[in-house]
């Protein structure tokens, strides 16, 4: 009760003090007694973060300082990681929907009685390819492994796909055609690295900041270009932005291919010597003439002239691409548009090259090569009697256990659920009823099932909501494996935080699956995730993306984790890794061969089509979706259990509506409004803006009620849904009837 | 549904299933699973670091030396380079050790251009750190200080008593009240870390190092500040004078806005300030009527009603004053805004106040009981400095919101407010205790005078309520300024988030002010109907002013830095 008082108690709260570990101050009650440094569980840039410890649990975290893909920095999502391990709605323990419909508490052994049971029910009166499941990219490289050998091998399930279907299925069908594997060819150094960077449906700024922190340290001055309908933060930053029309990307490409053709600023003996089908396809491109091109995108000439010079002039061009190409009805062709202007210039395999997807979940490049779904194992072909038979050698299995059929993609399965033929469905780690297209359809056809089992550190998902049997996942940080970023890094995630209740690491999970299942002892060798590594190891052996070289997670920790490919030889070469360099930052095809029996890469292309639901004049407006900001991820499932994420974007739906649409249609600025497809109406405010163009409206895909709007249109190689195009209306809400 | 807590207290109740088969491996997972041992698994990184490692990172973002003579340290915001991801607001926040939602760093959008250059700006910022820092000046207890070499502004947390005058007082929203410990924190541009030679929480963490802190001398910071330019849709630089530089190679558009520009939503509504003030204001009015009368007219046979007007007078004053303890963050702590008296008009209108209670309870005491004969010839005196610290506490409470710079909240404006309700409230409180007194002591005595007066207050009253109607109703003329001013905002809470609250203030203000005095005026004067509309317009007229100064506190716009877009 003094009269002054300077500091006290409230004062010591806030407290600094020295925290070792080379950390700098840290807030004196929570410092570490050790620390460990960990990929981050968000993204696919997959920044490595230093969590403090005290007793072995997590306190806090900052960015790793010297991790080589974020260099001591993190967006705010990676920041604020542990906080939403504590949320109240994390399921704690095994829920059952009961008979007054309402889903209840039980124990592990009846989850997994009831679980058994009602799957092996579907399977006996439906045939074992009625049960199948959906994964995610957010799970560890083995935990997805084992799903996909458990499913496949040990359930008979045939049909199995990830919620990376939605984000970069593009990407791997077109790198397959083009280069023989799904290998994104470049390092994050190439983004310093570049005098030339052309930024395709790609609003780095937000989607992944740390990349463009990247690109910020180029010593290089690039010509930093940006091709995209909306004028982003990203296109912002850009020292040219092409504002083309949604969809016409595909005809500005070719068009650049003639135009580089027609002046010959292209690498013949490169092109010669590695690669394949290059006559037909520079007699494909010539009536994509400069006119047509400026026609269809919108584009002065001269400006995609001097877009052609600046690709040209660059010594160092790279392309990247990530969801404005992914999520396109034609997107394969699209980002192999980009492959071909990057093969066209001899513009890959050299520093600061590159044709190249940035991939959005932290491990989506993990279930690339190990989730078992699309490919078999290692990015082999099920369809492949020869594969077939090497897996099971190696997972020492019986052959006849590996389906010689490919797996029904994400949008068959749903499909699949809507025609009767799939009636129990397994859901780890994604929510399909927020982020699937055109959801109100998709909220029928969950509702067609037999059984839905939704696995989830949340059980407030809209997802889990449905379930039948909800199973409590221990989240990251509460579990051990690896991720596989963007530029093919291995890195390590761990256990630093206790999970609550009786959740359970989807690992565990997966093994007492087996085990009730009866076919335990298929997986003796899948002991743990540290084991279960080598034998990915093993599986990878030969392949593209041979990592045999990796001792265990240990070399990956001390090393700031590993690209693939690293080999036995690699390894000896490089004194186990000892030095750095090789282990640190490597690209792909440095020797121009590809992954074809050939060694050459391919040119594809295919003519553009049109849009699938252009404007018309019932719905004039064209709806783009995509990212809000960066403190939001995906549904928000996680993001939205933290305050201060919270804190940092609006609160409920907003669309961005062009000043001219927003004075035509009487919209007031922050009115609310409805937008309203020929597939549902949901409500928004309107923030009028030219940083979108006028007849197009954006949302942002975080809000749950967006794709009840969303066209289920997909792109007929990669089976991808085209979430950025389809035709809208929007109108003041006042205005409309009650 | 079972919460994690009883999971956790209990785990084995979910284990033990009938299968006993079942029960080994999941027993053991889960005994897995709650085993952390990556310190013992992974080797330990930097054990003996002592120096921060981030500092190869933000070195150069720290000025070489500290601030000479004249100089202070500063925000500089490299706008270019700053991409709108936030990262600085959440490290903060972490960083920091803030509670969950707390935030000292905020960014903003601004937005505008043409369909040819559309163009988009984020703004990130915390503190300004100004040279005439508001919340320090209107502090009534001394918890701002400006560092006198670095210019930080810190904000002593355990001296602070919640009071939120410094909330109210700064352009750019900067303290934020933080309700669970009762005090405002802000930023201090992590001085414990820069006097050491770290960087700042938001400066380490940007990762375009768009942040950095440089010396600027104080009297050029002040000069730049003169120019009124320093974000477009941020509050007038010559309030406080910031000194965050935000620099850019890029031209804003003239139509460049915060998203959140054309946005309005009530701001807090201040319970306890409502209540205190419209109660303060009655107290004193109802004195001042009363001493008036005992001037006006002496022997009128008011003595009666002395007692009771003071005594409810006196209670109303102290509920008023009990009330806004509870505004108080640490109302224990209230003591200390006696080192405020100085400067801050808060401490003074605690104390005029204080002062008021006092004399209002010698006076009351003194007409009430046998006290009066010992005051004898001081009474008078008495009455006059209870009248006299009542009106200097109400110029104090003016004083207050005037000093915010908000346009509600101006001198003239809310001295005409605040006047108003005390005469309206004090002729109000005076005509229900005389006609109470009159009714329930001495229905016969001096009847005919009492009359005329009572008739005298109900045209006061009318005259009076029309006045103030007329003023509040005069705001929403800006309804029709094509500028986008703070007034029209008010106006348009109004009329929007705020109708229902309007409706009643004037519902309640023309029955109570205007309608029964028309009754009443104009039809019958029997006591027992007397009383009853005399009851019903206090009632109405005190709901009345709780629903102004409602609007007062909600219907105001508080400038602040460019904000993002709200939803």
């Amino acid at each position: 009760m003094k009269l002054f008082e300077r500091a006290g108690p409230l004062t010591q709260e806030l407290r600094l003090a020295p925290g070792g570990f080379g950390l700098g101050q840290v807030l004196e009650r929570e410092r570490p007694d050790a620390t460990t440094t960990m990929t981050c569980g968000y993204c696919s840039t997959g920044c490595g973060l230093s969590v403090h410890l005290r007793n072995g649990a997590a306190v806090g975290l900052t960015p790793a300082t010297e991790y080589p893909v974020n260099l001591g920095m993190a967006c705010p999502k990676g920041w604020e990681a542990l906080e939403v391990l504590k949320a109240p709605d994390r399921a704690a323990v095994p829920l059952l929907r009961n008979d007054r419909g309402q889903l209840e508490p039980i124990n592990w052994p009846t989850a997994l009685r009831v679980f058994v049971a009602r799957f092996r029910a579907i399977q006996a009166e439906y045939g074992n390819d009625a049960v199948a499941f959906l994964s995610t990219g957010q799970i560890m490289t083995e935990e997805m492994a084992l799903l996909g050998a458990l499913a496949k091998f040990g359930m008979g399930m045939i049909h199995g796909d990830g919620n990376t279907r939605q984000c970069m299925a593009t990407s791997v069908v077109a790198y397959k055609q083009s280069f023989g594997f799904d290998a994104p060819p470049y390092t994050y150094a190439d983004l310093e690295e570049s005098d030339v960077l052309v930024f395709v449906g790609s609003n780095l700024c937000v989607a992944h900041p740390i990349l463009w922190q990247r690109v910020l340290r180029n010593p290089h001055r690039p010509e930093i270009i940006v091709v995209d309908p909306r004028k982003t933060e990203t296109a912002m930053q850009a020292t040219d932005h092409f504002a083309i029309r949604p969809k016409s990307d595909l005809a500005l490409f070719y068009g650049l291919a003639r135009l580089l053709i027609e002046r010959d600023w292209i690498d013949r003996d490169w092109v010669a010597a590695h690669t394949n089908s290059y006559k037909e396809f520079a007699a494909f491109v010539a009536p994509f003439t400069i006119e047509r091109v400026a026609s269809d995108t919108g584009i002065d000439a001269d400006r995609i002239e001097r877009l052609a010079q600046t690709i040209h002039e660059g010594r160092r061009v790279s392309f990247w691409w990530t969801m404005g190409v992914n999520q396109s009805y034609e997107g394969t062709r699209t980002a192999q548009s980009l492959v071909n202007l990057a093969l066209l210039t001899g513009n890959i395999g050299r520093p600061g090259t590159g044709a190249n997807s940035i991939t959005g979940q932290c491990n989506a490049m993990g279930s690339r090569l190990f989730s078992n779904t699309t490919s078999l194992f290692g990015g082999r072909d099920f369809e492949n009697a020869d594969d077939r038979t090497e897996v099971a050698r190696i997972l020492e299995i019986d052959e006849r256990r590996i389906p010689d059929q490919n797996s029904w993609a994400y949008p068959e399965i749903i499909s699949g659920i809507l025609k009767g033929k799939i009636k129990g469905l397994w859901v780890i780690a994604t929510n399909p009823a927020h982020s699937w297209i055109n959801q109100s359809q998709l909220g029928e056809i969950l509702d067609r099932l037999e059984f839905l089992v939704v696995q989830d550190m949340y059980h407030t998902t809209e997802t889990a909501r449905r379930a039948d049997l909800v199973l409590p996942a221990a989240a990251w940080g509460e579990k051990d494996g690896t991720f596989i970023n963007s530029e093919r890094r291995y890195g390590l995630a761990k256990k630093v935080a206790r999970a609550p209740g009786v959740a359970l690491a989807d690992f565990s999970i997966f093994k007492l699956v087996a085990e009730a299942w009866g076919v335990g002892p298929m997986f003796r060798r899948w002991e743990s995730p540290a084991a279960t590594f080598q034998i990915l190891k093993h599986l990878s052996r030969g392949r593209p993306c041979d990592i045999t070289g990796i001792r265990d997670y240990q070399m990956l920790d001390d090393l700031g984790g590993v690209q693939w490919p690293f080999t036995a030889e690699q390894e000896r070469a490089t004194d186990g890794g000892a030095t750095a360099d090789p282990a640190t930052h490597r690209r792909l095809f440095a020797d121009g061969l590809f992954y074809h029996p050939d060694g050459r890469a391919r040119f594809i292309f295919e003519n553009p089509r049109p849009m699938p639901e252009p404007p018309t004049s019932a719905y004039p407006l064209l709806l783009l979706t995509g990212r809000g900001t960066a403190a939001q991820w995906h549904t928000q499932t996680r993001t939205n259990k933290s305050a201060v994420l919270r804190k940092l974007s609006p609160r409920n739906p907003y669309v961005e509506l062009n000043p001219t649409d927003a004075r035509r249609l009487g919209i007031a600025q922050n009115e609310p409004v409805l937008v309203e497809s020929q597939r549902g109406s949901i409500a928004a405010r309107a923030y009028v803006t030219p940083v979108v163009a006028a007849g197009q409206v954006f949302i942002p895909m975080h809000y749950e009620t967006v794709n009840q709007l969303t066209d289920a249109v997909f792109d007929p190689y990669s089976r991808q849904p085209s979430y950025k195009a389809c035709a809208v209306r929007v109108r003041r809400a006042s205005a409309c009837p009650p | 549904m079972v919460s994690i807590a009883e999971v956790e207290a209990h785990p084995r109740d979910f284990l033990d299933g009938s299968q006993a088969a079942h029960l080994t491996p999941v027993d053991r997972y889960l005994a897995e699973q709650q085993e952390l041992t990556a310190v013992e698994r992974f080797a330990q990184a930097h054990a003996a670091a002592e120096l921060p490692l981030q500092a190869r990172y933000y070195s150069s973002l720290l000025p070489a030396a500290p601030p000479g003579p004249g100089e202070q340290y500063a925000f500089e915001v490299d706008l270019d380079a700053c991409s709108g991801c936030k990262a600085c607001v959440v490290a903060c926040n972490s960083l920091n050790g803030l509670d969950e939602s707390e935030t000292w760093r905020d960014v903003g959008l601004i937005s505008g251009g043409s369909d040819q250059q559309p163009f988009q700006q984020h703004v990130t910022a915390a503190c300004h750190h100004c040279l005439d820092p508001a919340c320090l000046n209107v502090c009534p207890v001394r918890a701002y200080e400006k560092d006198e070499i670095t210019g930080i502004v810190r904000h002593l947390d355990d001296q602070c008593i919640g009071c939120q005058y410094c909330v109210l007082a700064c352009p750019y929203d900067v303290p934020k009240y933080n309700s669970q410990r009762g005090i405002v924190r802000k930023c201090d541009m992590c001085s414990n870390r820069l006097g050491i030679g770290e960087a700042p929480a938001c400066v380490q963490s940007c990762p375009n190092s768009a942040i950095r802190i440089t010396t600027v001398a104080r009297e050029a910071a002040a000069e730049d500040c003169e120019l009124g330019a320093f974000l477009p849709g941020a509050p007038d630089p010559r309030q406080t004078q910031p000194t965050t530089h935000y620099k850019t190679n890029r031209v804003f558009p003239r139509n460049a806005l915060p998203a959140d520009y054309y946005s309005v939503q009530p701001e807090h509504a201040h319970g306890p300030l409502v209540a205190m003030l419209v109660l303060t204001q009655l107290s004193v009015g109802a004195f001042a009527v009363e001493f008036a009368g005992q001037l006006l007219w002496p022997g009128a046979g008011l003595d009666a009603t002395q007692g009771l007007q003071a005594g409810a007078a006196l209670f109303l004053g102290l509920v008023a004053l009990g009330a806004s303890t509870l505004h108080l963050g640490r109302p224990h702590l209230a003591f200390r805004v006696v080192l405020g008296l100085k400067s801050s008009w808060l401490s003074r209108e605690i104390v005029a106040f204080g002062a008021f209670a006092l004399f209002a309870a010698i006076y009351a005491a003194s007409i009430w009981g046998t006290a009066g004969g010992l005051l004898g010839a001081w009474q008078e005196t008495c009455g006059a400095a209870v009248v006299g610290t009542g009106l200097a506490g109400i110029l104090c409470s003016i004083m207050i919101y005037h000093c915010t710079g908000r346009a509600l909240w101006t001198g003239p404006s809310t001295a005409t407010r605040f006047l108003l309700t005390t005469a309206l409230l004090g002729l109000s409180a005076a005509l229900l205790t005389i006609v109470a007194a009159v009714a329930v002591t001495a229905p016969n005595a001096g009847q005919h005078d009492v009359t005329a007066i009572v008739a005298f207050l109900w045209r006061g009253i009318a005259f009076v309520s029309l006045a103030k109607l007329a003023f509040e109703a005069s705001l929403f003329r800006h309804l029709w300024t094509r500028q986008h001013t703070p007034l029209k905002r008010t106006a348009l809470l109004m009329t929007r988030d705020l109708a229902g609250a309007a409706k009643w203030r004037f519902a309640l203000g023309i029955a109570g002010g205007l309608l029964l005095p028309a009754i009443w005026l104009s039809g019958d004067r029997e006591t027992g109907a007397t009383l009853t509309l005399c009851a019903a317009q206090f009632g109405l007229l005190l709901a009345g002013e709780l629903f102004e100064r409602y609007l007062f506190f909600t219907a105001v716009v508080a400038p602040r830095m460019p904000g993002g877009l709200r939803t």
